[in-house]
């Protein structure tokens, strides 16, 4: 005569609060954007939120307006609170991502992580979790300029170095320190190529919980530069001449315990199902780039050549392929996994990794086939050598995007309608807005002479 | 003589080898000096449940033991049968228990009285189980000795049950007592080989079916430990040994399983707590459903002092529980998941199973204890802690009826008892009936159903479970009604703050409203109150399936008050079979036709069956409006009544959508050909009184044409028609008298149609005539011909698509020319028009939007919506109909069907249009029925929550899926949007022109 199982992980965050003096809790959510928005309420009010979740007017929330005229419910997941790191004197304050959920208890479509949820429970149907590890740059600004001003990077060191005293280390360090204080594992930082760029990779995990840590991530690397007096940014493309800023993320499914992209023996160790997961990224490339990279600057890295990946095609190790299939290393039979080389951190990660996923699936339910591997730089042939190849390019501009996924019914199911609608008709708007600027470079070039 | 027949009829399903067998096991009997009669033994062994078992039983025992069966059988041949038919009761019975005996025990066991008449106390017990265990070498053979102890109980206890009919609620507290004891025995054995553990003070608490001394033969024992010290490493040791000892299987064989997750915390939270921890717990922790577990909380081993402080303490908190704030939401969802856990069983799986399912053991358990914290709260008698006992005390107490206890418990005992004899047969934990016939027919004899076996089962299964599957009639909702009319003084009944908290966890918003209606409803001791009585708790627990009850109960109310005194009225609804049922529902889910109703109660009769719910066809209407008119020569009285039949119609089409499957299908055709016969049937009227006013035949003829959605036979509930009069006038008559004349009849016409009265109006829209609202409301039919072949605009022509004759009459064949070269225009429609007709409809979405209300969740003119789609298949129309005859019909979905088959459009644009045509129509039709009345709003995807949830319900979604209406209409008229636009906007005008001329009509 057991009732379903109850959460247990409830009652253990209800004493944590107890024990640990937590005064504050916040329950964060992430609107249709990607921005973190966050209600504070007191633990007393935790439990209701628990059982019931606590009403709020969401029609001011991007992309949660007019999916009901009533309030939403805001209903904390206790699998992930945690103690906010920076408030180690007085009273701590601590964190849990919620739910957000219709009047009557049901899901709201206009949820980023119901929408993650949902394709993942989709790939659960097959039989399959999804696991993710991201490879996060950002950028590293002196003092905090005026949003006009070209921004002045905080070293000119490049890729991998180490300078003996560069502020960008020492920002590292305490970065991962918070992160891991939070339970989010680092796997691995360096300096990336351009002056100021930093890279910090988390371990693996599955998809939600690494959507999850991508918002703390952010969150916590401004922290962090602020308390530097320097300023962070997962700007795409902030400056003209560097590198812009990526989220590679290297994507595999696991079936129970075992890794279904493993195939002793086949080419690259890839099994028939990571084929088609494969294919299916490919295929469906171009209609999920709006999502993937989702503001009008992410353009500006994707076709800046160099390592920015702008035609769909695969690769074993090339780095101008938007999928790269890293080097297996013997005996590691987990690590199977592919690389989505477009992805920009600015996006929404719930979103993202749902069109991802949903593209894959879509592969595999399809059995579509994998076009060969392509083994040259890719921005070094000529237009005409990639039509013959088959190199299909990505969308070049937001606009292009938009309308691609305009037309995509793989995007409308995996966002649902309302998160559909409402971010395309942002992203028309956005483009809309940018196309009316006249911009410096046009003054430059024109006013002198025309 | 034995034959084969013989062994045949008394049960053996392998006559020919039986016989070889009887005779064997008989001539034992004689060599030994015990002469037994073959046929007196095979009578015995047809007692069996399984006579073939038993028999082979006997067979293999004399072969393993040679002198086992002396005995018994000496005793029979002296006239005692009782001690052989033991063995075989058990040996026909149970193959583990037979193997048992033939290998690990002694017949003895079966002569004692314990296998006849007496019951294992918890003393006995533990001299059966306890004591053997002691100084056993190792907890191997501890626990090999446990097995064989517990098996010899269970086969004495087995005995009892079949051969003395020892009554299903004794067999389980005797069961309970030797889960006891095993636990106990574990406890012993464990101190004994771990002696650094032999002083931590432990207290197995029981719960569940154990705790509740209500136990299975086989089921999972439900446990919590209390350690008597703060530090709690040594009982948690020791617990956790236990639980290891007991459920894992031994050399010996298997016990059952320990289960501990109904521990603080679940499988999470520690094994072992101290007694403050727990209380601790409870008092800050613990959710509703924890307490409910408590329930049943009873010490069962170990430190038993320790354990009697253990419920001591916490057993004011779970009758303190229900008084907690969220009780009743959280009571609620445990009913609801319960439900949801019913309705996830298939037909056929469900009616194999004995737990689960609507009707099975676990409905019965549930409710007795959601009645009992519910009711337990305020009074202490009916805290019992097993189902029975509870069962009887809430009726004792009033709490439900003393005859509907009485009968549940009766079905309650008889599917335990199946469960008994289904588990005992291979010592298995389940709760459903075998797939194979055989094994069916032995559970069936092991009832004393010889004859027929498994039918009879069958049969009496399906009567139990038909008892126990009204639970909640007769739970939660007859004692309200018992409570609510105070009848019978001398019987104990439900307070009024009882009924009140019992009808706020069945559902009901207000209560104490729900509680003035079912007073109003059936206090006094008219013969009306008393049907009420017998009727309403079906009646409220059918409203309680709708997302509000309290709309039904309130309908209900409103409509006996109105009918209570007509003496079909409550007649029908008693004994007219699915009539209340089909009631309930409508009134629950459908203002629209709850308000026909009201005004038109006798129509609650077509309720009766799906046949009269059928929509009446179009001869059958005309038929009887013509009557009508013929029977009234007043045209007020004709028309007045012609709309009372329109009244009746509308409810018969209302209530069918409601309960028809699919919920909600489009009744376009079935409107229009009501509002055809009505028209027709009050145009002659009127025309007919207005000539016998002039005293002679009118100087001109009016027909109607209908057009627009009307012409279409697309009507949704409530809407006008859109018509358009002409008249013919006879020869020679004078023009203008002529129009003066058809003017008349038809402003009569329309004025009565339109006239405020309680029968809904017929609202005629002649704004589609020539020159719309500006043009006179009638011209002749030569007038009308004239403007359109001189000045029909592209929209007018397009509008003509739809225009049609009502049923059984034709358009005059002169405008019918005019008209078709319009509408079906050779060579498609020109540039210009084509312009004019996407211009005039840019504008209309841009404008006839409702300001201020989201475009997207209109129905009619959003995107996507009615509109979009209607417009898009008349400019396919347009565009082919000239050569392609199959496109001349005024239905939406019938020309997009032709359109489709000629490749005007591709099959996959067919069906955008045609999902978003549907939706559109079933989504506007059930916010009608919502509302009560057709209005700007029923036009759009409502945005409350309530009014979702109503819809969900109008439209058989599973409750909380509210939000999956919105976003299926999303998606349905995205697709069809994009059509449109590809289509109707921006197809390229060659592409919609590129037909090969057809000579033109003119």
């Amino acid at each position: 005569m057991t009732f379903a199982a109850v959460d247990r992980q409830a009652d253990f965050v209800l004493r944590t609060i107890e024990e640990r003096d937590i005064r504050f809790v916040r329950l964060w959510f992430t609107d249709v954007l990607g921005f973190l928005k966050s209600v504070a309420v007191a633990p007393a009010e935790l439990e209701a939120a628990f059982t019931e979740g606590i009403g709020f007017d969401g029609s001011a929330i991007e992309g949660f307006a007019r999916v009901t005229e009533s309030d939403m419910l805001v209903k904390p997941d206790p699998s992930t609170f945690q103690v906010l790191p920076w408030s180690n004197e007085g009273p701590g304050v601590a964190r849990m991502f919620s739910d957000i959920l219709m009047p009557d208890g049901s899901p709201s479509y206009a949820d980023p992580r119901w929408v993650l949820r949902r394709t993942m429970a989709r790939a659960a149907e097959l039989g399959f979790t999804f696991y993710i590890h991201p490879e996060i740059e950002f950028y590293l600004f002196e003092g905090l300029p005026s949003e006009t001003a070209v921004p002045v990077p905080v070293d000119h060191a490049g890729y991998f170095d180490q300078s003996p005293v560069g502020p960008g280390h020492d920002f590292r360090r305490q970065a991962i320190l918070m992160l891991e204080s939070m339970g989010i594992s680092v796997e691995f930082s360096h300096h990336e190529a351009g002056p100021g760029q930093q890279e910090i990779d988390l371990r693996y995990a599955d998809a939600l919980s690494t959507a999850d840590n991508i918002m703390t991530f952010r969150l916590i690397v401004k922290e962090v530069a602020l308390r530097h007096g320097v300023r962070a940014t997962f700007m795409p493309k902030p400056l003209t001449d560097h590198p812009g800023s990526g989220m590679h993320s290297h994507l595999s499914l696991f079936e129970g315990d075992r890794n279904a992209f493993y195939e002793p023996g086949a080419e690259f160790q890839l099994s028939e199902v990571a084929r088609c997961f494969i294919a299916g990224l490919l295929q469906h490339a171009p209609e999920i780039t709006a999502v993937t990279n989702q503001w009008v600057n992410s353009y500006k890295r994707l076709t800046s050549g160099a390592e920015a990946p702008a035609y769909a095609c695969w690769g074993h190790n090339n780095r101008s392929a938007l999928v790269r299939i890293p080097m297996y290393k013997p005996g590691k039979a987990p690590s199977t996994r592919v690389e989505y080389r477009a992805l920009d951190a600015a996006a929404n990660p719930y979103l993202a990794y749902a069109v991802l996923l949903a593209a894959g699936l879509r592969g595999i339910e399809g059995r579509y086939e994998l076009p060969p591997g392509a083994d040259d730089d890719v921005w070094s042939l000529t237009s005409v050598e990639r039509a013959a190849l088959g190199l299909a390019p990505l969308p070049a501009s937001l606009a292009e995007a938009v309308a691609v996924m305009e037309r995509s019914e793989l995007v409308a199911e995996t966002l649902g309608e309302h998160v559909f609608d409402f971010f395309l008709r942002n992203k028309q708007a956005e483009w809309q807005d940018y196309s009316r600027q006249v911009t410096r470079w046009e003054r430059e070039r024109y006013l002198p002479v025309l | 003589m034995l034959t084969p027949g013989g062994l045949a009829r008394l049960g053996f399903a392998d006559p020919g080898r039986a016989l070889a067998d009887v005779s064997a096991v008989a001539e034992t009997g004689a060599a030994t000096g015990s002469p037994v009669s073959a046929q007196v033994l095979a009578g015995i062994l047809a007692q069996a449940a399984d006579p073939d078992a038993a028999l082979r039983t006997l067979a293999r025992l004399q072969a393993a033991r040679p002198s086992a069966l002396h005995e018994p059988l000496r005793r029979v041949a002296a006239g005692d049968t009782d001690w052989l038919a033991r063995i075989v009761a058990v040996a026909g019975m149970s193959t583990t228990l037979a193997e048992h005996l033939i290998h690990s025990s002694s017949l003895e066991l079966l002569d004692s009285p314990l296998a006849s008449v007496d019951s294992f106390t918890a003393e006995l017990v533990h001299r059966r189980l306890v004591d053997p265990v002691a100084g056993a070498r190792d907890l191997t053979a501890a626990h090999r000795v446990l097995v064989r102890c517990y098996r010899d109980c269970l086969v004495q206890l087995l005995a009892r049950d079949l051969c003395a009919q020892w009554p299903m609620s004794a067999v389980s507290v005797e069961l309970s007592h030797l889960a006891d004891g095993v636990l106990a025995a574990g406890l012993m054995a464990i101190r004994q080989a771990r002696p650094e553990l032999a002083d931590a003070r432990l207290a197995v608490i029981a719960l569940g079916k154990a705790g509740g001394l209500e136990l299975n033969y086989v089921s999972d024992v439900d446990v919590v430990f209390v350690a008597g010290d703060e530090d709690t490493a040594a009982a948690g040791a020791l617990a956790a040994a236990l639980v290891r000892f007991i459920s894992e299987p031994g050399a010996g064989g298997v016990l059952w399983s320990v289960d501990t997750a109904l521990r603080p915390e679940g499988r999470a939270g520690p094994l072992v707590r101290s007694l403050a921890s727990h209380l601790g717990y409870y008092q800050r922790w613990a959710q509703t459903w924890e307490f409910q577990a408590l329930l049943k909380a009873r010490p069962a081993a170990g430190d038993l002092a320790l354990g009697e402080s253990y419920v001591r303490a916490l057993s004011p908190l779970v009758w303190s529980a229900a008084a907690r704030e969220g009780f009743v939401t959280d009571v609620q969802a445990m009913r609801r998941r319960v439900e949801e856990h019913l309705a996830e069983q298939g037909p056929d799986r469900a009616a194999r199973q004995l737990k689960l399912g609507r009707g099975g053991l676990r409905d019965v358990e549930f409710s007795v204890q959601l009645l009992q914290l519910v009711h337990g709260r305020g009074d202490v008698l009916v805290r019992q802690s097993a189902t029975l006992p509870a069962l009887e005390a809430l009726a004792t107490w009033g709490y439900v009826g003393t005859q509907d206890a009485a009968a549940l418990g009766r079905a309650y005992r008889f599917l335990r008892t199946v469960e008994h004899r289904l588990q005992v047969r291979h010592l298995r934990r389940t709760a459903v009936l075998p797939d194979q016939a055989g094994e069916r027919r032995i559970i069936a004899r092991s009832l004393g159903m010889t004859a027929d076996p498994d039918r009879s089962l069958n049969d009496r299964l399906a009567d139990e479970r038909r008892e126990v599957r009204r639970i909640h009639e007769k739970l939660f909702y007859r004692p309200l009604l018992t409570a609510v009319a105070r009848l019978a003084p001398g019987e104990t009944r439900l307070t009024a703050d009882a009924a009140t908290e019992r009808l706020r966890v069945l559902g009901y918003a207000d209560p104490a409203a729900a509680w003035r209606h079912l007073q109003s409803l059936t206090s006094g001791v008219s013969r009306r109150a008393a049907i009420q009585r017998a009727l309403l708790p079906v009646l409220l627990e059918w409203f309680a399936t709708a997302p509000e009850p309290d709309g039904g109960l309130l309908a209900f109310r409103r409509l006996s008050d109105a009918l209570g005194a007509t003496p079909w009225y409550l007649r029908t609804l008693r004994d007219e079979g699915a009539t209340a049922e089909h009631l309930a529902h409508v009134l629950a889910a459908s203002r629209y036709a709850t308000d026909l109703l009201m005004r038109a109660p006798e129509s609650m009769a077509m309720l009766a069956d799906e046949a009269a719910l059928q929509p009446r066809s179009a001869t059958e209407l005309g038929g009887e409006a013509a009557e009508i008119v013929r029977r009234h020569m007043e045209p007020t009285a004709a028309v007045t009544a012609l709309r009372a039949l329109r009244r009746r119609e509308l409810f018969r089409i209302a209530a069918a959508q409601v309960l028809g499957t699919p919920p909600m299908a489009p009744a376009g055709p079935a409107l229009a050909a009501l509002t055809d016969a009505v028209l027709a049937a009050a145009l002659s009227g009127v025309s007919a009184a207005l000539a016998a006013d002039r005293g002679g035949a009118l100087p001109t003829t009016v027909s109607i044409v209908a057009l627009g959605r009307y012409g279409g036979g697309e009507l949704g509930l409530g809407s006008d028609a859109d018509v358009m009069f002409v008249h013919d006038p006879r020869p020679g008559a004078d023009p203008a008298e002529a129009a003066a004349v058809a003017t008349a009849v038809i402003t009569t016409l329309r004025d009565l149609l339109h006239a405020p009265h309680t029968d809904p109006p017929l609202l005629l829209d002649a704004d589609l005539r020539p020159d719309g609202r500006q043009g006179p409301l009638v011209r002749s039919i030569a007038a009308t011909c004239a403007y359109y072949a001189e000045q029909a605009s592209a929209w007018e022509c397009q509008a003509l698509l739809r225009a049609r004759p009502l049923a059984g009459e034709e358009l005059p064949a002169q405008l019918v020319a005019v008209i078709d070269r319009l509408r079906y225009p050779a060579g498609g429609v020109p540039l210009a028009a084509q312009r004019e007709i996407r211009r005039l409809k840019a504008r209309m979405e841009a404008e006839r939007l409702p300001r201020g209300r989201e475009p997207g969740r209109n129905l009619k003119l959003g995107p996507g919506g009615l509109s979009d789609v209607e417009w898009t298949v008349q400019m396919l129309q347009l565009s082919w109909a000239a050569a392609e005859p199959g496109l001349r019909v005024t239905g939406t979905l019938a020309a997009l069907t032709a359109a489709r088959e000629i490749g005007a459009v591709s099959a996959v644009d067919a069906q955008a249009l045609t999902d978003a045509w549907l939706l559109a129509s079933r989504l506007r039709d059930a916010h009608v029925h919502i509302r009560g009345r057709a209005d700007p709003l029923t036009d759009s995807v409502p945005v409350g929550a309530r009014e979702l949830a109503a819809m969900g319900h109008l439209l058989g979604l599973p409750a909380g899926s509210s939000g999956d209406i919105w976003e299926q209409w999303r998606k349905v008229s995205r697709r069809a949007r994009e059509v449109t636009e590809r289509i109707f906007y921006h197809a390229a005008p060659m592409t919609l022109r590129r037909i090969p001329a057809t000579p033109s009509r003119g």
